[in-house]
């Protein structure tokens, strides 16, 4: 399907927070409560609409156990969108996320948008981090912050596709250089021809909504 | 069996001059000789991978797309499989029109043998032929996921019906079935394939008669002379030294070990019986062995712990895809074979 723009997410954070579930619910609807561990690296893609716009969201969903980490960061590179994610009924889960976000900052372009997510968030009575200690994280280091629940499908919606409209902003900002690959920003086919003309203008300007 | 033994450890050893003009082939019989042969395209000829579907087919080109850009150096040896269980019979898990594209490829090309399994699920469309090579209208192509392939093991599973097993680490079994439109010379490949991956290949040693022109370690240490013949010489200070490396493959072994450990303890409650009874069906497959507890192969992965194509960013040049490196091995030979493979 054609698309005016695919935008590269990478889900990262620790083993059994949810990443594989999130992406399950997002590009599946649905929820599948016994999980493989992921090793490597699984894809999901799924299409949004944004200002009118065809989007092709597609989600690299990275190993979260230690032992595979050397190896999914080298995939970080050209995301253009992250979810860190944490489990907020384990608290070492959101003690990790310093070095979660040092990585993923290292090994990707500093203007990729990050969604902070306190998954789990059915789990009430297990709660072990507040929802404030989430925002706080999140307000320190420049992240968006949203709790969901894969199991539930709650806010699992608004979390891919408010990254997306973060990074979509950053394209009308002319944050992103667009056609600057390792953005993890890559324009559809239908769209590479008239973005060609506009990509010169593109510097610091505050682009109107449907130009690009 | 091959003629030559895989040095995983100690391959680093030798500066090599690399020249694949010329190799020996490895294979057992004649006809399994004529049909790797065809991998290696000649000067001016089109490729015969290509017309076997085995190179630069779908999954080649959905990875090297703009859209992935994965790999783009490296070559992609994949072929169509149809996705099945175990039962009486084999019995296909998808519908008709959905199949998987399985392909190995390089994370860098100059790896002497391959370290990624590429896995996407392919939907043709009703009625269309399901030939791999060039069909009509392009299928959609959906890249699933990227296995290292340390933490798979590859297996023929059955050689009648072309199926191969793939097991990951974590547990995960796959059988796939080489879709019936693969001339059986590409099951050929595959076995070839799973062969090298667990013995290695003779030309990423030190096999003096083959001459390689390529450099495998970083050009700092090539001979200048550019001599077609192997070079043993001492490291220079400033390379790792053996028991840097070893520390190193120490770790990653003791790394793998840890994963084993914790797969081990959340298996643990079917590991301990099954592990008993698989001792003793090594090698064979049985009826349950999609519950065989991870901790049983410690073996097959301690075997590849070791060697340099387990490194996933290489330091050095990138001359050569180690899967061409591959298919060169199998190139017509004017010197007659050294060995049987299989």
């Amino acid at each position: 399907m054609a698309y005016a723009y695919l935008f590269k997410y990478i889900i990262i954070g620790d083993t059994g927070v949810g990443k594989s579930c999130l992406l399950l619910q997002f590009t599946d609807k649905r929820f599948q409560p016994v999980h493989d561990l992921t090793i490597g690296v699984e894809f999901g893609a799924r299409m949004i609409t944004i200002d009118g716009k065809q989007i092709k969201l597609q989600i690299w969903d990275t190993a979260g156990q230690e032992s595979f980490r050397s190896i999914t960061r080298s995939y970080y590179r050209g995301a253009a969108g992250a979810l860190l994610v944490y489990d907020i009924t384990r608290r070492d889960t959101f003690n990790h996320l310093t070095t979660w976000l040092e990585d993923a900052r290292q090994h990707s372009n500093s203007n990729m948008v990050i969604m902070l997510i306190g998954n789990k968030s059915d789990l009430e009575s297990r709660r072990e981090v507040k929802k404030e200690e989430g925002e706080a994280f999140a307000r320190e280091h420049g992240l968006i912050f949203m709790e969901t629940s894969a199991k539930t499908a709650s806010n699992v919606e608004e979390a891919f596709i408010n990254t997306a409209k973060e990074i979509y902003e950053k394209i009308q900002e002319g944050v992103f250089d667009i056609n600057n690959e390792a953005n993890g920003i890559k324009i559809g086919p239908q769209h590479a021809a008239t973005n060609a003309t506009h990509a010169g203008n593109q510097g610091g300007q505050q682009a109107g909504g449907g130009c690009c | 069996m091959l003629s030559s033994v895989p040095h995983r450890k100690t391959w680093w050893k030798w500066k090599k001059t690399v020249k694949v003009t010329r190799s020996y082939p490895t294979f057992s019989s004649p006809n399994a000789w004529k049909a790797f042969r065809g991998l290696l395209p000649v000067d001016g000829e089109p490729n015969p991978g290509v017309g076997l579907g085995v190179v630069e087919g779908l999954l080649c080109q959905k990875v090297h797309s703009p859209e992935f850009n994965l790999f783009p150096d490296s070559v992609v040896f994949e072929s169509n499989f149809v996705q099945v269980k175990r039962g009486r019979n084999w019995l296909d898990i998808h519908k008709a029109s959905d199949t998987t594209a399985l392909g190995v490829t390089s994370s860098v090309p100059c790896l002497p043998l391959p370290n990624i399994i590429l896995m996407a699920s392919v939907k043709w469309h009703q009625g269309q032929s399901q030939t791999w090579n060039r069909p009509s209208t392009a299928p959609s192509i959906f890249l699933k996921r990227i296995l290292p392939l340390k933490f798979v093991e590859l297996q023929v599973c059955d050689r009648l019906q072309r199926i191969l097993r793939l097991r990951t680490i974590t547990e995960k079994i796959y059988y796939l079935k080489l879709h019936s439109d693969h001339p059986e010379t590409v099951f050929h490949f595959w076995i070839q394939l799973v062969e090298i991956l667990q013995k290695g290949l003779s030309i990423t040693t030190k096999d003096p008669r083959i001459l390689v022109t390529h450099c495998l370690v970083p050009t700092d240490y090539c001979s200048p002379s550019g001599d077609a013949k192997l070079v043993q010489k001492k490291l220079p200070a400033s390379q790792p030294s053996e028991s840097l490396i070893q520390l190193v493959a120490k770790e990653e072994s003791e790394v793998l070990s840890q994963i084993l450990a914790d797969l081990h303890q959340q298996h643990q409650p079917r590991s301990s019986k099954k592990a008993e009874t698989n001792k003793h069906s090594s090698g064979k497959e049985t009826p349950c062995e999609d519950s065989i507890p991870c901790t049983r192969d410690l073996h097959w992965r301690d075997s590849f712990m070791n060697g340099e194509w387990e490194r996933e960013n290489p330091s050095g040049p990138q001359p050569l895809s180690l899967l061409s490196t591959l298919a060169a091995s199998t190139r017509p030979q004017l010197a007659p074979p050294i060995g049987n493979l299989i």
